[in-house]
């Protein structure tokens, strides 16, 4: 790369940052000292008896699913777009320009659902809304020119794709897909500033008074927990999404040639799907921890109260996303000849997997009936009950994520033969970390059950230090180790259709498993607008029944899932040429 | 040959053990938990 394809690049990114930097630095503080308005019930309209509540949930879990998929698409198209610089080829491109593709058929629905829920907002909580641009002032501003950049850029990324692709033309593509990619991330922080400012208001006196910057007001404490596990999940929601395209084509396509190309697209979608999930228990992690941190009533409210059963349904969906993935990476042994050599291990695999997943299942107590509750001797059973605690969840979680990532590199390694003469001393140092790091994460789990709450919450860091240090481990002795292997062919397209159904459970149990979890989230306001400080006087200022909640959730999922499959088909229609009938059946008429 | 990958291993084993003692260690001490040899609290 010139240095003038730096400094233009550099320019690029400059030019996006420099606005927002400046506005939330010269920013003053506020001059009123107006305390946040306190609405009576009447205050909140009642229309048609719509419930206020749930059309605004709705449109706001809808909405962010579609930006979650359209801000994560072009960040991993971009990687891919550079991968195919960097190797020279061209599938790599043609990959990333068809990411683009269903991403622009689901944008300008995100748009309009956008559009509807800030109308909804402004219907059903004028009073919110109006105290939430009081604190945010120009930032609101600053949101919407971003929004107008963001699809300038993005039309342009996509529509210049083949006019910018040889040689030097192809840097000023991929910096304008830079200058994309910077514009979504920051839409998408300043969207969470707003959301993490009403669960953990700083910049405003405890009436509600704006004493702060905006800044302040943006940088509260559970704002950048917040954008890295969302970032993180977007990344695996992206992947899992058009995982779900790839397996959909993958399945109509009759073409052999066609039918690799797509099969190839699943398994890197898939891949990056796993990639951005496999940290996300640890943001995740981090959010809770801050949590707690700020408000130990919040935390309790999550983890320990009504909201705490869903964490049980979080884990069935987690160990259902875990054995689709490996299900599908099993199924991935059959590309390649060498592959049949590692299919006996899959077993062992499968019971580390399910064995987690039925942990993390497990709850601490029951729900019983005193007769029940008489005949157990207790509200928790004396075996299972043990395996509810956090000690062996944490342990299960980091289980399933080193097995899981086992099955990639099996996958990875059934495709290359090492050639280096130190390879299986090599291999040797790989099991002794498996077997060193596994005896770790299950001694660290044991330690938790005889020590104290501090040292057992303080040992979950090792676990999950243990865990990333097999990965990373693992992949640098594989780099080496691999460096000029002999490749063995691998058969895209050589997949059963099962395993492509793998492929659609992803996307469905992750749209799930979002909407659940932004329930939660939401719900740990219990009855304010912004935490202790605006409080909420609706008629539905409560947090939903689980399962009104379950119903509300579900049907979020499934609209969003239709509407996928409607922007899947879309993007199949775009590519349907009809046959040219020929001079003779042209229909025409003398 | 397939001596020597057993020792490999062995030492392999040794070297991961050392590794992730000091780390899970550092780690715990670093959360203000002080840890003895056997990483029982003191």
């Amino acid at each position: 790369m010139k240095t003038w394809h730096l400094v233009s690049l550099f320019a690029a990114l400059l030019s996006v940052l420099l606005p927002d930097l400046a506005a939330a630095s010269a920013d003053a503080v506020a001059t009123t000292l107006e305390a946040a308005p306190k609405p009576s019930r009447l205050d909140y309209p009642v229309i048609a008896g719509i419930s206020g509540r749930t059309l605004a949930w709705s449109m706001a879990q809808m909405h962010l699913f579609l930006a979650a998929f359209v801000l994560a698409v072009p960040l991993f198209a971009i990687a891919t777009e550079f991968m195919s610089v960097v190797t020279g080829d061209d599938r790599f491109d043609n990959m990333a320009r068809e990411f683009m593709k269903i991403t622009m058929a689901a944008y300008s629905l995100t748009a309009l659902v956008g559009g509807g829920l800030l109308l909804v907002l402004l219907v059903f909580y004028p009073h919110l809304m109006g105290y939430m641009i009081k604190v945010f002032r120009g930032q609101v501003l600053i949101y919407a020119l971003l929004f107008g950049l963001e699809s300038i850029t993005l039309y342009i990324y996509f529509y210049s794709w083949d006019a910018l692709r040889r040689g030097n033309r192809k840097y000023y593509h991929m910096s304008i897909g830079l200058v994309l990619n910077t514009v979504g991330l920051t839409l998408m922080f300043v969207a969470n500033a707003w959301v993490s400012f009403m669960m953990s208001p700083t910049g405003i006196a405890p009436d509600g008074a704006i004493t702060g910057t905006v800044w302040e007001a943006t940088r509260n404490p559970l704002w950048n927990p917040l954008n890295l596990h969302r970032f993180l999940a977007n990344i695996a929601y992206g992947g899992a999404i058009v995982g779900g395209y790839a397996a959909y084509m993958f399945l109509a396509e009759k073409d052999p040639a066609k039918k690799a190309h797509y099969d190839w697209m699943g398994y890197t979608s898939n891949f990056i799907a796993i990639l951005g999930f496999i940290p996300l228990p640890f943001a995740g992690y981090w959010l809770m921890a801050e949590i707690y941190a700020y408000s130990q009533q919040m935390g309790i409210t999550a983890m320990g109260g009504i909201l705490a059963w869903l964490f049980i349904i979080q884990a069935v969906l987690i160990g259902t996303i875990m054995l689709a993935a490996n299900y599908y990476l099993w199924s991935g042994l059959m590309r390649t000849d060498r592959g049949a050599r590692y299919a006996k291990y899959v077993k062992y695999i499968a019971v580390v997997i399910v064995g987690g997943f039925l942990v993390w299942v497990t709850p601490h107590t029951l729900i019983l009936t005193t007769a029940e509750i008489q005949n157990l001797g207790g509200t928790s059973h004396k075996i299972l009950g043990p395996l509810g605690i956090m000690p062996a969840k944490n342990t299960a979680v980091n289980l399933m994520l080193v097995f899981t990532f086992l099955s990639f590199q099996m996958f990875y390694r059934s495709s290359r033969i090492p050639v280096v003469p130190w390879a299986k001393s090599a291999n040797m140092v790989v099991v002794a970390l498996y077997v060193v790091g596994i005896a770790n994460i299950v001694a660290a789990g044991i330690y938790g059950y005889i020590t104290p709450t501090v040292y057992k919450v303080g040992a979950s860091v090792p676990q999950v230090m243990t865990t990333l240090s097999i990965i990373i481990g693992s992949v640098i002795i594989d780099v080496f180790m691999l460096r000029g292997a002999k490749s063995e062919k691998v058969h895209w397209g050589r997949m059963t259709e099962r395993s492509q159904y793998a492929l659609f459970v992803l996307p469905v149990a992750f749209t799930w498993l979002m909407g659940l979890m932004g329930y939660i989230r939401s719900s740990l306001r219990t009855n304010w607008h912004v935490y202790t400080v605006m409080k909420d006087n609706s008629p539905e200022n409560y947090i939903p029944a689980l399962g009104d909640a379950g119903n509300t959730i579900t049907g979020i999922t499934l609209a969003f899932m239709a509407v996928m499959v409607f922007v899947f088909w879309l993007s199949r229609l775009g590519q349907t040429k009809q046959a040219d009938p020929g001079p003779d059946n042209s229909g025409a008429t003398s | 040959m397939v001596m020597r990958r057993y020792v490999v291993f062995v030492v392999a084993l040794l070297v991961w053990g050392a590794f992730f003692y000091v780390m899970d260690k550092s780690i715990m001490q670093a959360q203000g938990l002080p840890v003895g040899a056997d990483l029982m609290p003191r």
